[in-house]
Parts: C-alpha cells; structure tokens; sequence
C-alpha cells in the first residue's frame, strides 16, 4: 500500500508540470493582453501601453513567462494580479472562503436529501411517489441554475409587493450596519443571506445525484444475494439498509475525493446572479480582463486538490470495497 | 510660559477657525440649505469589485481613491456653466504668456490626520505619478508632445504649473487630487516605485488610509461592500451657503453588485438609493413599480445622451485588395454607406426608443460643442444607390448584389465584438439595410481582443474591411481625442500607415493641433466646429448613434440637481450635497 502512494505521487509530478504549462499556454493563446482594453482609450499613449507591458513581464516569450511563473510557484508564490497589484493568493482566498459559506452547506445538504430520493425511487420503483420525485428531478436537470436564481428572486420580489416582507435578501451576503452588529448577529445575518443561494446551488444537483443512486441502488436490489438474504427470511429494512444500500453507495464514496476542488470553485452563476461575493464572479472577472496569473493560480490551485482529491478516492474506494487491492 | 502657551494654542485654534472656506453654490442643488438634514447613510450599488485603494496604481473608473478624494484638486468645474474655478486653490493667476499658471493653495485645509494641506502635497503627487516605473494612469496627462508639464514650489501655499505649450486643457491637469505627501514621500524616497506600489492595497487597515475629500474608509469586505464614513477635516473647509459643514450625509455605502438584474432587485425592493437603468425593460420595471405605488422614486428618462460613441469604421490600408482599397477611400463610398445605416431604426430596435443619433465625432451630450449645422447623411437608400450607380456600380448580379463593369461584386466583411448584443443588433440591421440596396455585407462578431489587434495594427494592409466600435472620453475642454484625429495617432482607426492619406486628414490635423492651443472658448469653438463639418464631409468614420442617460433615485434622498444640468457628464447630483430626507 505504502509503495502505491509512493508511486502515485511520484506520478502526479509529471502531471502537475504537463497540466500548469497547458494551462499556461491555453491561456496565452486567447488573443491580446490584460492591457487591450486600455489600447481603446483615447487619453493612454501607445508608449505608455509599451511601457506597462514591458513592466508585466508581458512583452516575453511565453516559455520565460511560464518559468519565471514556475519559479514563483516552487516558492509557493502564485504570482500576482495585474488588475489588483497584490499577490494572488491574497486576492482570492477572501473570495473562496465566501465560497465556501454556501459550497459546504448545499453539498452536505445535497447528499442528504439526494440519497434518500434515490433509495426511496429504487425501493417503490414506478411508483406515484417515484413518478413525481423522477419528474421534479428531469425539472431541476433541464433549469440552469442562474434561471432558478432569477426565478428565486422575483419570487421574493412578489413576495415583498405583495405583503410588504422581504423573507429573504434579493442578493448579497451581509446587510447594511454589518460591521455594527454583535458576532452572533453577523453569523445570523451571514445564514438569513445564504439560505435562497445553497438552495438554489443545492437544487439543481440534487436532480443527479438522486438519479445516480436510485439507478446503483436498483441495480443491487436486482443481485443475487439480495435474494438469498430475502430467502433466508431477513426483515426487509436490514436487507436494505445493512445489505443493498451499503453496496449501493460505494460509488459515491469513491468520489467525495473529488469533492475537494469542488470546495474552493463557487457555487457557479449562482453566486453572479445573487450578488454573493464568491470566487465565480472573481473568476469570470479574471477571465474577462485576461488577468494572468489569477486565473493560472486558480487552475494551479483546483489541480493540486484534485490530485490530491483522486488518490484520496483511491484511497476510500480500497478501503470501502474489499474487492479492490492496490499491489 | 503658561501665558505663551495659551497664546499658542490660541492662535493655533484661530488659524483653524479661520480655514478658508470653500462655498458651495446653492444653485447646484435644488434643495434650500435649510431643506439639508444631517446625518443617513446613502446606499449605492457599483458593477465590479475594487482593486486597490493605492492613487497611484489605481487603473479603473470610479476608483477607491476618486471617491473617498472627490476627485477634485486645486480647481474644480462649476456644473451649471462647466467652467473651471479655484477650488483647493483659492484662487490662481495666468501668465502673460499663458506658459504658467500660479494657485495660491487655500489655507486650513487639513489632511484626515490632522496635517495641514501644503504645496509640498502637491509636488510629491505629481513626482509620483510621472515615475515611469510607479505605472501610474495619470502619467500621460502630465506630459504635452512627450514634454513634461513642470510643477514648483514657490512657499507652503504658492505652486507654480509650467506648461511647455499653450493648452486648452491646462486647468484640467491642475485638477488631479493631492495625496499626502507625508505618507507617500517617505516611502518613496526610501524603497522608490516599488515601495509605492505595495501601499494601501485592498487589505490595508481601513484606519490608516488618509484623505483630504469628503470621505474616509470605515470599511471594506472584497465583493460586497465598501462603507465610507464623513470626513470632518473636510468640513472644515467645505460648507454650503448656509454655513453648514459638508458632506450632509455620515455614510455613503456601495455594494458590489456584478449582476444589473440583482441591482434593479435591489432599487426595487428598497434597498439601494440610486440607480441608473440601462435597458429599456429596466426603465419599464422602474416605471412600473413607481405607478403602482410600490416604490418611492424618481426616474428622468431621457436626461441627456451618453458620452459615449457607435461607429462604423473602414479600413483604407488593404494593399493586397486593391479594389477594396480604393473603395473603402472613396468618400462617395463612405456617404452611400451612411445614407444605409438607419439610426432611428438603431434607436428604435436597439435602444428602445431611448437614444440618440450621432453624425460626428463629437458626443450630442456635448452640447455646447456640437455643431448643429454639419451635413448630414441620413439614412436614404436612393441617395445611397445613386451615390454607389456614380462609382460604377450599376448592374446586379444573379443574386441580386451590385457589379462593376469588370464584375466584381460590391461585398466586405464588417465585425464587431462578440458578446456586445448591442453592437451584434446594430450590425444585423445595417446588412439588412445593405442587402436592399445591393451591397452584401458579411457580419461576423468576434472576440473584443482579436477586434482590437485588427483595429489597431497598423502598415499598408491590415486585416479587416469594417468594423463596429465605440469610444468613451473626451473633454469639456477639447472634445476631440488627442489619439484619435492627428494622423499618425494611435486610434486613427481607418489609416494607420501612419501619414495622412487624404488632404481633410492633413486639415483636421492641424486644426486639432491650432485647437488645443488656442485658450479663448469662442475661437476654439469656432475650430471644433470647423473640424466637425470637415468630419462630416470626410466621414472617416460613419457614426451611428449612442444610448441616453436614465437617473432614478429614491425619493428619501435630497438634494439633486437642477433638470438643467442632470446630464451623463455631471450625473444626478453632488454627493456632498445630498441628504436624506426621512
């Protein structure tokens, strides 16, 4: 076992090198600069354009870039943003931490209500039950989330038109007077403005994921011991729950590894359309104004988890499926 | 010695007192002075996060340091005539040779620490800005054909700007907001650039970030929320016309609100105070909520054009398409193609109904620019297939698009940025327009940064035929892009083999140059309007027409604007004007 995480890691140097340079060049291939948009403005002289790049390390080839950038990493330095002159990881931890407020919430509440869908679809398949939960989740599949967002908002819209009440905040994370209030209330402000976007974040994966099981849980309901363990007159709760739906969740196990980068990279257009100060926004921010080495520490950042993420899934799959043995 | 002590702090206290006041005028504001309440909070909302609140390396609009500044240095502009007058300045003179302009700084003006405001500010501003290595935004304005514009000190409260050449934009370079020099020059005479650049980043303490405008950081949380809080050291030296120290207003708090359907939300339910909507199905959701009682606002559609322009530009360097080339430099051309382009139906479609049509480079929004008499070639398809029959383009083929004598066909690809719906809706319209009158034209939107390359690469054959842009900027004082009209400027987007190809092109030049120069309003009108109907006649570029401006605010704020002077360029009001009603 010790050798096979030796070797993996050993493996995952190559990885790591091969996937930041494609990053890299990826990203350099995009046509233009941070500073193209400044090239527009009629009171910025091309010299001064000139001088700007030369001071980004802009006007280099793209190979000096990636090592000085590579160099900086080894350091453990991300590098820094154009846009906000700070380092990288100073700019964007704030961002995923917010992240997080409804990342964390909406995936633990993901997995418990998903999972019992699924398991109740596979126990009553066909059922009216499993019919209406089947026709909710192909809902919740085909709307984005940014559309269920906008929906969630003029909801609330109507809501406050109507009776005056605003249940929740249309956007944002804190209220005005935050920096006034007492911890306790700045938590429960934090949460009264969280609860509309891990909802929405949470409905739309919710479709798949009941999905998902509800296909493992049928498909071990159907195996063989499962029938021997119905014969030998077990109750029909153990034979669920002790026998069918312990094999049935080895598969999503496997993937809470994969759950890792999944923390640090937003609850997606959710957080744009609902003003939460998020790493989506950020990034696609990043993105727009070809800001370097944020998006590059981004990705070098996702990767690494990720990496990590999988062996930590290796990991969980041999030790949940006794079948599975790393030589 | 106890006796000498109190004398001191006696006249310390009189030189507070007597802080040279500066007034501002009543007629900026509809409200009477005895209207003003003190105190409330005004919530705004903005698009995109902050940066930084360094002055020095600050790159976007509507910047950390513009605001918590004012963005006002020792002149200032009066909105109701947009003249400049002394404002941190108590009052200047001009040389005889108009070379140099001398501000006796206003004194008792102190810095939120408590420091007074001296020359001394002034100079290391200015020392910082123009250090190359800083990268500063505001380095260009302090230099006139690549020559510096010089500042001395004469004492603590004299300063001297030495321009190397008669310009009508002098007082707007004397315009730039001083930072204290106590704070930054230390730093800068120890670690240089470098050291500027690592100061007052985002995650600064807000309580360490000095200013001499109304305003001063109470907090900040990165994508949600910048606080400000009322400076008193400002005033002490700011008061409207009743005395009454300014701002009105204890907090101004922005939230950070990257969606405009989330900030329509937020004005609608209350929670934001101005807004300015942008489409027409905003404006109709404003309209609405107020009619049905919902919401307590005020909404001025139409208060003016946005200074901003829609153009369409051709490229006469196409060496390797000679036929083309000749094409895109022929005037006749150029007119036939705007007499296709349908502004009102841009207007129309485009902006709902809520825009405005433009001829010449000058924005309408300018109004004391715009010369109302250059020609105009309105859309007119006859007149266009008569102008293009005068080129030779008389038969059709089987597809029904004009031919010239040797067969080739009237046909070239026109751009614009992918994304920008607007932009994508006017082009649509102008191949539809074309198409009636023969002319194919090829619409493909393509990413902005590649747009821009096309654009700005230079030499004898670019890669382009037409392209749909915009610019923003432009002054009060000169209202043509520095850039823009001499011939080898960096966005003289049709010719950039970088000499002037058309005799106009050597005219507007040089007017642009005698205009600039010249510092009597009326003559340099006079040139502005000139250059206009040259650019009409010319049509280097066929402009199309632009979107207006459409304040609403809450009616809990006072303190607005006169109707007279809302406008894109001075917008709904003066912030240390403003106050909450209830």
């Amino acid at each position: 076992m010790a050798a096979y995480i030796f070797r993996r890691i050993l493996y995952l140097i190559p990885t790591f090198f091969g996937a930041t340079f494609l990053a890299f060049l990826i990203i350099q291939m995009a046509p233009g600069d941070y500073l193209t948009q400044l090239e527009l403005d009629p009171k910025v002289t091309p010299e001064t354009i000139a001088r700007l790049r030369a001071q980004f390390g802009l006007d280099r080839p793209i190979y000096e870039q990636y090592l000085l950038w590579m160099n900086n990493l080894l350091h453990l330095n991300l590098g820094y943003s154009f846009a906000y002159q700070a380092p990288v990881l100073e700019v964007i931890w704030p961002r995923v931490v917010n992240s997080m407020v409804i990342v964390i919430p909406s995936t633990l509440l993901l997995y418990l209500v998903a999972i019992p869908i699924g398991v109740y679809g596979a126990v009553r398949p066909y059922s009216l039950g499993d019919r209406i939960l089947s026709f909710l989740a192909y809902v919740g599949l085909s709307v984005p989330s940014f559309f269920l967002a906008l929906i969630a908002i003029y909801i609330l819209l109507q809501i406050k038109f109507k009776t005056g009440v605003l249940l929740f905040p249309v956007s944002g994370m804190t209220s005005s007077g935050f920096e006034q209030m007492p911890p306790l209330k700045q938590w429960l402000d934090i949460a009264w403005h969280a609860v509309v976007p891990i909802l929405v974040a949470t409905a739309n994966d919710i479709a798949g994921l009941s999905r998902l099981m509800r296909g493992q849980m049928l498909e071990v309901l159907g195996q063989d011991y499962i029938r021997t363990a119905r014969a030998k007159g077990l109750a029909e709760r153990l034979v669920l729950y002790k026998h069918a739906f312990r094999n049935a969740v080895i598969p999503f196990v496997a993937t809470l590894g994969g759950l890792l980068p999944s923390l640090i990279s937003g609850a997606g257009f959710v957080e744009v359309v609902m003003a939460w100060p998020g790493i989506t926004p950020f990034l696609l921010d990043a993105i727009a104004s070809q800001d370097l080495y944020v998006i590059a520490g981004f990705l070098t950042v996702s990767l690494v988890l990720l990496m990590v993420g999988n062996l930590i899934s290796d990991l969980l799959l041999a030790w949940v499926d006794p079948r599975i043995r790393y030589e | 010695m106890k006796k000498a002590l109190v004398l001191i702090g006696l006249l310390a206290l009189a030189g507070a007192a007597s802080a040279q006041t500066f007034v501002w005028p009543q007629k900026w504001t509809v409200a009477k002075p005895q209207e003003a309440r003190r105190g409330g909070t005004l919530r705004a909302a903005v698009i995109s996060d902050y940066r930084t609140f360094n002055p020095f390396i600050t790159a976007e609009a509507g910047n950390v340091p513009s605001i918590i500044s004012g963005d006002r240095g020792l002149v200032t502009r009066d909105p109701t005539t947009g003249d400049w007058i002394p404002y941190m300045a108590e009052s200047f003179t001009v040389s005889p040779n108009r070379l140099e302009i001398t501000f006796k700084i206003r004194r008792g003006m102190r810095w939120s620490d408590g420091r007074p405001i001296t020359a001394d500010d002034w100079i290391t501003t200015w020392r910082i800005h123009t250090d190359k290595a800083v990268g500063s935004n505001a380095y260009d304005s302090f230099f006139l054909d690549g020559r510096p514009i010089v500042l001395r000190k004469l004492d603590d409260y004299t300063i001297r700007f030495i321009y190397p050449r008669t310009d009508a934009e002098a007082f707007s370079v004397a315009s730039f907001a001083p930072w204290p020099a106590h704070i930054f020059g230390p730093v800068y005479q120890r670690e240089g650039a470098e050291g500027i650049k690592r100061m007052w980043p985002l995650s600064a303490d807000p309580a360490s970030i000095v200013s001499g405008g109304p305003w001063l950081i109470e907090s900040y949380r990165p994508g949600e929320r910048l606080v400000l809080r009322r400076n008193p050291a400002f005033g002490e030296w700011n008061r409207d016309e009743a005395g009454n120290p300014l701002p009105y207003l204890d907090r101004y708090e922005i939230r950070i609100v990257a969606d405009t359907n989330a900030q329509l939300a937020q004005f609608l339910v209350g929670n934001i105070d101005v807004f300015n909507p942008a489409t027409v199905d905003h404006i109709s959701q404003v309209r609405q909520a107020i009619q049905a009682g919902r919401l307590d606002a005020t909404l001025k559609v139409n208060a003016s054009p946005v200074a901003s322009s829609q153009f369409m530009v051709f490229n006469w360097n196409k060496a390797s398409d000679p036929f083309k080339q000749s094409l895109f430099r022929s005037d006749k051309f150029r007119r036939a193609m705007s007499h296709v382009v349908n502004r009102q139906a841009v207007i129309d479609i485009v902006y709902g109904g809520l825009g405005t049509p433009m001829y010449t480079s000058v924005y309408p929004v300018l109004t004391q620019w715009v010369n109302p008499r250059v020609p105009k070639y309105e859309y007119d398809l006859n007149q266009a297939s008569k102008l293009l029959a005068e080129l030779g383009f008389t038969r059709r083929d089987r597809e029904g698009f004009l031919v010239d004598s040797r067969g080739r066909r009237l046909e070239f690809n026109l751009s614009t940025n992918a994304g920008n719906v607007q932009r994508e809706q006017i082009a649509r319209l102008i191949v539809d327009e074309a198409r009636k009158v023969g002319v194919r034209v090829n619409f493909q939107a393509i990413d902005f940064n590649t747009l821009v390359g096309q654009l700005l690469s230079s030499g004898p054959d670019r890669p382009f035929d037409a392209i749909i842009i915009g610019l923003t900027g432009g002054g009060l004082d000169w209202p043509f892009g520095a850039n823009v009209v001499p011939c080898n400027g960096n966005l003289h987007m049709w010719n950039k083999s970088g000499q002037c190809l058309d005799p106009r092109e050597t005219q507007l030049d040089a007017l642009y140059s005698r205009g600039r120069a010249e510092l009597d309003f009326q003559r340099r009108r006079e040139i502005a309007f000139r250059m206009q109907e040259i650019e009409a006649e010319l049509l280097p570029v066929i402009y199309i027409a632009g979107p207006n401006y459409h304040p609403a605010w809450n009616n809990r704020l006072g303190g607005e604007h006169p109707d007279a002077i809302i406008s894109s360029i001075w917008g709904q009001r003066q912030l240390e004007l403003t106050f909450i009603k209830r």
